[in-house]
Parts: C-alpha cells; sequence; structure tokens
C-alpha cells in the first residue's frame, strides 16, 4: 500500500496541519500589528482548507471539496483583502493594545489549549482501530483550544476591527470541530453557513467604519453610554 | 406550495425596495406583502390542522403543529408592525426635515430589510434541517444589526456593536452545539444526504445518540439560542437594541425573534430529552431562567426609561417560558406555548403604545413629576395601561392562565423552590412595572399643556389602527380561545411534551 493510500499518513497529515493553525492562532495572540493579524488569519484559513481536502480525499467525502473550496476563496482570500482594503481607507493606527499585556496572552493561550484538550479527552476513543473513519479526531482539541482562544482575544481586544479578527478566527476552531467531528455537514448547511459568514463579515465592516466616523476611533471600551 | 409562496412574497418586496423607488411604492409593497404573508400563514396554519404536517421539498421544508403556531404568530405580528411602521416612519420624516436625502435612504433601507428579517423569521420554523435553522436564526440577526443603526446616532451604534458582538459569539455556540448533535446521532459517520441533519429524522433515533456528546451539545445550544432568547447573563445586548431601533423593529424582535429562538430551543430540548431524559435539560433550563427572571427584577424596579423596561419585561417572559420548557409535563408545555401566544400579541401592542407616547414626547424617558399622558394621548396612554396590567400576568387577562399553568407545572413536577421564587419575582415585577406606567399615564398633568393641539398625535390611523386592533385581540383572548387556536397549541403541546 503505498503511503498516499495510507490513513495513518493522512492522520499524521492532519495533526500536522491542525497543529500549525494552532501555533497561528497563539501567534496572532502575541503579535501587534492589524495588518500581520489579518495576514496570519488567511493563512490559517488557508491551512484549514488543506485540512478539509485531506480529509475529504482519504474519507472520500466529495462534498467536502466545495467546503474547501469555499473556505479558501472566502476566509483565505475574500476576507483578508476586504479587511486590508478597510485598514487601508479609515487610517487608523495599526497597532493592536491588549487589555493584558503580550506575554501573559500567551501563558493565557497556553493554559486555554491544555483545557481544549481536556475536553477534547472525552470524545477520544483508544479501542478503535485506526481507519478512515478516526482520521482527523485527535483535531478536536485543537478547535476546541482555537475556539477557547478566539473567545479569550475577543474579551483581551478594544479595537473594532481586531474583535471582528478574533470572532472569525474562533469560528475558525468551529469549522475545524465541523471538519474533524463530522467530516462535514451536509453541503446545504454548508453553502449557508459561509453565505452567513460573509454577510456577517460585510455588516460587522459596514458597522466599523460608522464606528469610526463617529468617534473617530474604534476603540470600543469608549462605547459605554447606554447602561442599567 | 403556500410555504414557499410565504418565504417568496418577502423576498419579492425586499427585492422591489432594495432599489430606488418612491416612499409611496415602497409602502404599498409593505403593506401588500404584510397582508400576503398574514394570510398565507393563515393558510398555512389550517393546512396543518387538516392534514397534521405538510413538507415540501421532500421533507426540506417541514412544518408540524409547533412550527405552524410559530408560523402563525409571525404572521400575526409582522402584519400590525408593518402597519405601524408605515405611520411610524412617516412621523420620522416629518420630524427632521432638514436632510431629504439621508431620510430617504433610511426609509428605504427599513423597507427593504424588514421583509428580509421576516423571512428569515419564517424560514427558522418552516426548515426541518438543523443547520438551516441555524443559518435561519444567524440570519434574523444579520438582517437586524443594521436596523438596529436606523438612526445613526452613537448610542445606536453602541447597541449594534454590542448586539452584533454577543449575538455572533452566541451563534457560534449554538453551530457548536448543532455539530455536535450531528456527531452524537452519527457517531462520526458523516454522510451527505439531507436527511442526516433533519429534525424529523433525528427525533426516532434519539435514543441511540452518543450521551456525553448530546450533554456537551445541549449546553451549547442553550447558551447559543439563549444568547438569542435574551437569558441572563447573556442578556446584556438586549435592553440596549431595543431602546435604540426603530419601534416597530423592535416589535419584530421583542415578539418574532423571542418565538423562534424559544422554538429553536423546545427543538433542541425534545431532541437530546429523547436520549438522555428529561431531568438534565430541564434542570439547567429552570436555572437560566429563573436567573433571567430575577436579574429583571432590579432593572425593572429603579428602571428610568419606558423602552428598557419593555425590554426587562421580555428577557423576565423569555425567562418563564424557558422555565416553563424546564417544568415540562403535559402542563408545562401547554403553559409555554400559550404563553408564546398572548405574549406575540401583548408585546408589539406595548411597543407601539411606548412609540406613540415616545414620538408624541420627543423622549422615551421614565421622569418623575407631572407627565400625565391620560389628557393628552386619550388611546395609547390607556391602552399602554391595560397592556401594562396583562402583560403582567393580571387577571382576567389571558396571560394570568398561561402563567397560572407553567406554576401548575412548576408544582407538579416537584420543583417548588424555583416556583415560589418565581411567584415571588413576578410580584415584584408587577410592582415595578405598575408604579412606572401609572405614573406615566395617571400622573398629573402638566399645568399648561406643551402641545396646544393635542390630539394631534393620535390622528394618525397607521398609528392608532394597530394599536386599538391588537388590544381588541388581547381582550378577547383574555374570555375565549378560538378552538382551531386551541387546537393548533394543544397539538404543539403535544410534540413538545417530553416523556420521561
Amino acid at each position: 500500500m503505498s503511503f498516499w493510500n495510507d490513513p495513518q499518513f493522512g492522520d499524521r497529515i492532519i495533526t500536522l496541519m491542525a497543529a500549525l493553525v494552532l501555533v497561528l492562532q497563539i501567534t496572532m495572540v502575541g503579535q501587534r500589528w492589524l495588518i500581520t493579524n489579518i495576514r496570519l488569519f488567511g493563512v490559517q484559513s488557508f491551512l484549514l482548507a488543506a485540512i478539509a481536502i485531506t480529509i475529504a480525499y482519504f474519507n472520500r467525502a466529495p462534498h467536502l471539496f466545495a467546503a474547501a473550496a469555499l473556505t479558501l476563496v472566502l476566509k483565505a482570500i475574500v476576507v483578508p483583502i476586504g479587511l486590508e482594503r478597510l485598514v487601508s481607507k479609515i487610517e487608523i493606527r495599526q497597532e493592536i493594545e491588549p487589555f493584558v499585556n503580550i506575554p501573559l496572552s500567551i501563558l493565557i493561550s497556553g493554559m486555554l489549549t491544555l483545557l481544549g484538550y481536556v475536553v477534547a479527552e472525552s470524545f477520544h476513543r483508544p479501542d478503535e482501530p485506526v481507519g478512515p473513519a478516526t482520521l482527523g479526531h485527535n483535531t478536536l482539541a485543537v478547535a476546541i483550544s482555537l475556539f477557547l482562544i478566539g473567545f479569550f482575544m475577543m474579551v483581551n481586544r478594544r479595537k473594532a476591527l481586531s474583535q471582528v479578527l478574533a470572532l472569525l478566527s474562533l469560528e475558525n476552531g468551529l469549522f475545524l470541530a465541523a471538519i474533524s467531528l463530522t467530516y462535514g455537514l451536509p453541503l446545504i448547511v454548508e453553502v449557508g453557513v459561509f453565505f452567513d459568514v460573509l454577510v456577517a463579515a460585510l455588516v460587522l465592516a459596514i458597522l466599523i467604519f460608522r464606528i469610526q466616523e463617529q468617534f473617530d476611533s474604534m476603540d470600543v471600551s469608549r462605547l459605554r453610554r447606554l447602561r442599567g | 406550495m403556500t410555504l414557499v409562496a410565504l418565504l417568496a412574497v418577502p423576498l419579492l418586496a425586499a427585492a422591489f425596495n432594495a432599489f430606488p423607488r418612491g416612499r409611496r411604492a415602497m409602502e404599498v409593497v409593505h403593506f401588500v406583502s404584510a397582508v400576503m404573508m398574514l394570510v398565507l400563514s393563515l393558510v398555512v396554519a389550517g393546512q396543518v390542522l387538516r392534514y397534521g404536517s405538510i413538507s415540501w421539498a421532500s421533507g426540506f421544508f417541514y412544518v408540524d403543529y409547533l412550527s405552524g403556531l410559530v408560523v402563525l404568530l409571525t404572521g400575526v405580528i409582522y402584519f400590525p408592525a408593518a402597519l405601524y411602521a408605515i405611520g411610524y416612519l412617516r412621523h420620522d420624516v416629518l420630524e427632521d426635515a432638514g436632510d431629504e436625502d439621508l431620510s430617504a435612504a433610511q426609509v428605504r433601507k427599513y423597507y427593504a430589510l424588514t421583509p428580509l428579517f421576516g423571512f428569515c423569521m419564517f424560514l427558522v420554523p418552516m426548515a426541518n434541517n438543523l443547520g438551516v435553522m441555524w443559518v435561519a436564526v444567524e440570519g434574523t440577526t444579520l438582517a437586524s444589526i443594521l436596523l438596529v443603526t436606523y438612526y445613526g446616532r452613537s448610542t445606536s451604534l453602541e447597541a449594534a456593536w454590542k448586539y452584533a458582538i454577543i449575538g455572533g459569539v452566541g451563534l457560534s455556540l449554538a453551530f457548536f452545539g448543532t455539530v455536535l448533535t450531528y456527531y452524537a446521532a452519527h457517531h462520526g459517520q458523516g454522510q451527505d444526504s439531507m436527511e442526516a441533519l433533519n429534525w424529523s429524522f433525528l427525533i426516532q433515533h434519539a435514543a441511540q445518540f452518543d450521551r456525553q456528546a448530546s450533554r456537551l451539545a445541549f449546553i451549547l445550544v442553550l447558551l447559543g439560542y439563549g444568547t438569542k432568547l435574551g437569558l441572563a447573563p447573556m442578556h446584556t445586548w438586549k435592553p440596549d437594541a431595543y431602546s435604540e431601533a426603530p419601534v416597530p423593529v423592535t416589535a419584530l424582535m421583542a415578539a418574532g425573534v423571542l418565538n423562534c429562538a424559544v422554538y429553536a430551543l423546545a427543538r433542541f430540548h425534545v431532541l437530546i430529552a429523547g436520549c438522555l431524559g428529561t431531568a438534565f435539560g430541564s434542570q439547567l433550563l429552570i436555572l437560566f431562567g429563573l436567573l433571567s427572571v430575577g436579574i429583571a427584577v432590579p432593572f425593572i424596579l429603579v428602571q428610568r426609561n419606558l423602552r428598557r423596561l419593555l425590554a426587562y419585561s421580555s428577557i423576565d417572559h423569555a425567562g418563564i417560558m424557558v422555565m416553563g420548557l424546564g417544568f415540562g409535563g403535559a402542563l408545562g408545555a401547554m403553559g409555554v406555548l400559550l404563553h408564546m401566544t398572548f405574549h406575540s400579541v401583548l408585546k408589539p401592542l406595548l411597543f407601539f403604545c411606548a412609540g406613540n407616547i415616545q414620538q408624541a414626547r420627543g423622549s422615551d424617558a421614565l421622569g418623575r413629576g407631572a407627565i400625565g399622558l391620560l389628557r393628552t394621548m386619550p388611546l395609547s396612554a390607556p391602552l399602554m395601561l391595560m397592556g401594562v396590567i396583562a402583560v403582567t400576568g393580571t387577571p382576567p387577562f389571558s396571560m394570568f392562565q398561561s402563567e397560572f399553568t407553567i406554576l401548575r407545572a412548576g408544582f407538579a413536577a416537584h420543583e417548588f423552590a424555583a416556583s415560589i421564587l418565581l411567584v415571588l419575582f413576578l410580584v415584584a415585577i408587577f410592582c415595578g412595572f405598575f408604579f412606572h406606567v401609572s405614573q406615566l399615564v395617571l400622573g398629573p398633568a402638566p399645568a399648561a399643556p406643551q402641545n396646544p393641539e393635542p390630539t394631534d398625535f393620535e390622528n394618525d390611523r397607521w398609528k392608532t389602527l394597530p394599536v386599538v386592533a391588537l388590544s381588541v385581540v388581547a381582550i378577547v383572548l383574555a374570555f375565549w380561545l378560538p378552538s382551531p387556536l386551541y387546537d393548533l397549541i394543544s397539538g404543539a403541546a403535544r410534540i413538545l411534551e417530553v416523556r420521561p
């Protein structure tokens, strides 16, 4: 059996790429510049598409190819380019100012990764033989970590655009969970979800643009007039 | 076919209004589409009563009693909101006549986005596939975010931002929950067939679900759709969004979207209870429901803004419905659905009255002193008072009946502590509400009338007719529940009733 048909080989490739996705997420936490953050997000989405293609290939799940193509086009190309345009258009200070300083943030991300592994442990079944059906199950821990770190990034950042970036990377975690647990939802659902992501990015971009206009700043910690 | 027509009408209306048109043309389209939606939702409800359930496109759309009830209520909410919007927006345009281009663009935004909002609300109960249902719920959020920024004030941007971010995170949790449900059902044996995530398919296999995954899935779905419902502690977006959006949008959000979120949560509750039994889900539902009712109490007692007051009332009612769902049994299921029905009539009524009062006074603050509105607003003010009495569950109004049913369900389920706390909270909410609104309505009138022609405000039929119509419905429902409606509700309750 040649290696490109060997499920164990596929498993390793997926694990490797999932690890890279996680590393990218933590790099985003530790990164100060907005543009770099957007590009890191693009690369992360590209890797996700690659994971989807690998799972689709080894599991013979053709509908996952469509999901991978959508990820590639929307999240790795369209959304990053749109966000970079937005950044250059509204000429903001391009530095992310998190509430918690960077070394501590990275430490917290590490702990959240640990938590992700603890939660994913309950889904792990070591007694199942390695075969096409168990491909990618160990990426669930990575997915949960992505989700938690994305959540932490949202809370930790004060600029509107960097919060949106955190929300998008959190959604990457969801996508990874969806493909590693279920090998993709039915195609119609995938299409709907991607459509939603696109519209959400658009709506949030409009909102950011208007907040910037109104407040001359994207610092959402200034949004605190509504109380009680 | 009616299902497709019901979804096509709002889409066509939105498409028509998306391009620059005269204001009158947009109003006509908006009105006609609302009438058609009301008629079609009545037809759908009638068909459900006749055939039990209807499905279309090999089960892609599936409407049983429960969905039929939600579709009917959405139609019933959308129609008066559409009537009201015409008068409300005309008044707005008159008010700030300065910038005509801006207000024309705003009005177009309203008439284009609201039908899309309605489309998503109809799609939620009709979609059989839980993933498509999630997409539709997310769609209601996306369509309404830009409506919250309608006035473009800094506070409306703030409200919209909170709504977008909290809603976005919440719905991503719900999506994770949906994925886990799918995993629990198929144990990772993914398949591309459309059916694999259909509720009607999953419910037959609920007993074989992976228990561990089901448990996690339910928690995530509860947090996710709970955010959309405004359950504490994920409720913080609600008062902001409700006080900043235009009043007809608020009415749609407070009644229509609330029903959709309760519906989505109820579907998952029934599904997961089929695997884990009722105990697990019920405890969580009662806990979150009680927390929401409880958190609304202090904010209602010290509230200084009329629409925020109503928003906290909406959090309170979401909590009551979720508790009813948690108490379960035949009584709990019946109570939740009755409550949902009555709430769908009363909440828009209150928001429309609040909108009339706000437009007449130019503010929605709840002040002390001489603001007695009884003389200046002889229609909206007393009907507001009536609505408040009804919505706090005072007999003879119908909400007393539904709240009483939920309480009976609580005692039947031996949840004594939760039921007694619920009664206490409800009493406190009644006091707070009655205090604020009676001051607003019955307080001494200002010595010199602020406006020389007070009755001017009550002249616009577009704004008074929905209020009067909904009041009549509320009074009729207090004494008589039409038997087809009763059949629909009790049929839906049989679906909701989780047998241990």
